[in-house]
């Protein structure tokens, strides 16, 4: 249904004046994918993701949207293909979540269009989606950080992007709708061909759910590749500093990583000495 | 939470509902601008007939009704009706745009830095008309720019801004009352005209002006109020939404002041219109759909009120500044001590 999109960056430096957060940066988005984004707290993953949408400005190098960078389009446009929920957005006070929802509609219209039949069906069916359609007429200021969350992945899916990128879409999310959230974008993955990346926190679920992940350290990507191959005892010693095993992932055959503490590990690998 | 649409009951589009309750509620709010519009014109010191009015309008002589009607009562009320629509919607386009009501132009130094560069430009430099007009905005844009600096103000308006702006309006404020008092020849009415804001003696050759502002300035925010209302969901997601951030607050704040500044110009600073206007709007609207229009009205309506009731209803004879400043400082108390509870946004 959707027409594959390909997202590049070359050579890209990114950052916040004098503060390089990102340098030399080269990635592809695989068109028709899920791409999961890990790695450890301030290691710059929202600043990927907000340097490929054009939010933050490049320091240097380029980013490309089908092989043209998106600096030279039209700002409406490039929201038409491609969407971004922020990791903390901000909801107006007293506003409804139906109304949330609609504004995902605002780079489907121009000045002399008016809200359609098509809108209210966008609008609709992210509500369902995101199993909101109760909450429609309720304020976002009354209901709890997981249905907030969900209403702003709803609007994020009202915009109706063939692309989506998504910074920690689970936080504040109880595990089961953790489960609900990345299934959904399962469904659009598989559904409409959405192309989508996303950060998540939780390895084993990135593992589970991507076809493609992404490891940022050092102010650059570590590694990057199918699950299988990226998700190894090495590179999460190397990206968050911890000791690990990983084992297969009994329900989806994905490598699943088993944190090594400091305490209340039963049987330690001998091979490996925590000082 | 499948993507598979069940067959769910059809849902009653919110949408709709809402445009229905923003509808009715501008309906009401025209309805009350024009009642009151009719009142300045027939009612003064004495009635006359709405037939009387009607024909003195449409140049008709009866029984001296022409000159109360077309000199006194018309500019007068058409003054009033532009002042509040211009300082309503100023109003509104900044608290929205910075999210917070505090940050309305009135209280963060946009309305003094005109006023007090209006009378700079009378009483000093010895212009008038349009020039007068065209200081004050460059004035005001100054002075709005600078708050932006100081307060390093990116996206909404923190508690920096506010007292940056608080602080240069109490400054621009003592310019203004230091040039009147340099100014003798004009008389208390002149004075308090700059002080609080006044709609007294006002010519049609001063409405026009602040008209044409309105035509501008109000069709740049009506071109740039989709944009903004996408703004107030912080800069991110606006972006997101190919709204540009920066391109969009530039717009506004250039209209709005032009709005601010015009009207300023022409009536002086009506105390705490642009700061009430929108609130007042938010209220009635429940949700913030069609907030800018609402807002103009409203801050029509408190004009146009607060003369009259200055002129008329009350004990001692008021300029309108002083009827809507007494309405807006307890309400200007009640959301600075919300704010400090829950840091309150429009
Ligand atoms: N607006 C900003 N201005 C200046 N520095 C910033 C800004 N936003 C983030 N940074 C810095 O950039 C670095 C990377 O931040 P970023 O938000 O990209 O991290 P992250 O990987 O998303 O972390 P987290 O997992 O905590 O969300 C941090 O050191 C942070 O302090
Ligand atoms: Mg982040």
């Amino acid at each position: 249904m959707s027409l594959d999109h390909r997202l590049e960056a070359q050579n890209l430096c990114a950052g916040y004046e004098k503060q390089a957060i990102l340098e030399n940066v080269s990635l592809t988005l695989p068109a028709g994918k899920i791409t999961a984004i890990v790695g450890g707290n301030a290691s710059g993953k929202s600043t990927l993701l907000r340097t490929l949408t054009r939010i933050l400005p490049t320091v240097s190098g380029s980013v490309l949207l089908d092989g043209q960078s998106v600096h030279t389009m039209p700002s409406r446009k490039l929201a038409q293909i491609m969407g971004l929920l922020p990791q903390s957005p901000i909801a107006p006070e007293g506003i409804t979540v139906a109304d949330l929802v609609g504004r995902g509609r605002h780079p489907h219209h121009s000045l002399f269009t008016r809200w359609g039949s098509a809108d209210d069906r966008a609008v609709d069916q992210a509500l369902r989606a995101t199993g909101i359609e109760k909450l429609a007429e309720r304020e976002i200021d009354t209901l709890s950080g997981g249905q907030r969350q969900r209403a702003w992945i709803a609007m994020a899916l009202a915009q109706e992007t063939d692309l989506l990128l998504l910074d920690e879409p689970t936080t504040f999310l109880d595990v089961s709708h953790q489960i609900e959230v990345l299934d959904l974008l399962v469904d659009m993955n598989t559904g409409r061909g959405t192309t989508i990346a996303m950060v998540l926190h939780d390895l084993n679920l990135a593992a589970r759910y991507a076809d493609h992940l992404i490891a940022v350290a050092d102010r650059g990507i570590y590694a990057e590749g199918p699950p299988s191959e990226i998700l190894t005892e090495s590179m999460v010693k190397a990206v968050f500093g911890l000791e690990s095993r990983i084992i297969t992932d009994p329900v989806s055959g994905t490598p699943s990583m088993v944190p090594l503490g400091r305490h209340k590990v039963i049987s330690r690998p001998c091979s490996r000495k925590i000082a | 939470m499948s993507i598979a649409i069940t067959h769910a009951a059809p849902r009653t589009v919110p949408r709709r509902r809402i445009n229905r309750r923003s509808a009715l509620v501008l309906c009401l709010l025209g309805g009350g601008v024009i009642f009151l519009f009719a009142l300045t014109l027939t009612c003064g010191r004495g009635c006359l007939a709405p037939s009387a009015v009607l024909s003195a309008l449409f140049g008709h002589d009866s029984a001296g009704a022409s000159f109360v009607v077309n000199d006194l009562r018309f500019p007068r009320a058409a003054m009033s009706l532009v002042t509040g629509l211009c300082f309503g919607l100023g109003g509104v386009a900044f608290q929205v745009m910075l999210r917070n009501p505090l940050a309305s132009p009135d209280i963060v130094g946009i309305s003094a830095s005109a006023g007090a560069a209006a009378v700079f430009a009378i009483v000093i430099l010895s212009l008038n008309g349009w020039i007068v007009s065209l200081v004050a905005v460059c004035a005001g844009l100054m002075v709005a720019f600078t708050i932006w600096g100081l307060s390093s103000g990116r996206g909404g308006a923190g508690g920096r801004l506010i007292l940056v702006g608080i602080g240069i309006s109490a400054m621009l404020d003592s310019v203004t009352a230091y040039i009147i008092l340099e100014a003798p020849e004009w008389d208390r009415v002149e004075a308090l005209r700059w002080l609080t804001g006044s709609v007294n003696g006002a010519q049609l050759t001063e409405v026009a002006p602040v008209f044409a502002a309105l035509v501008v300035f109000g069709g740049m925010l009506a071109v740039a109020a989709r944009d903004l209302d996408v703004l107030r969901l912080g800069d991110d997601t606006a972006r997101a939404l190919g709204v540009g951030a920066d391109k969009t607050r530039l717009v506004v704040t250039l209209a709005a002041v032009g709005l601010v500044a015009f009207a300023t110009s022409a009536s002086g600073p009506i105390a705490f219109v642009a700061f009430l206007s929108g609130p007042i709007a938010a209220r009635l609207l429940g949700s913030s759909a069609a907030i800018l229009p609402a807002a103009a009205l409203t801050g029509a309506i408190l004009v146009l009120a607060g003369d009259f009731s200055g002129q008329f209803l009350l004990p001692a004879r008021l300029p309108v500044g002083v009827v809507t400043g007494a309405v807006g400082a307890p309400f200007l108390l009640y959301l600075i001590v919300r704010a400090n509870k829950n840091g309150g946004s429009l």
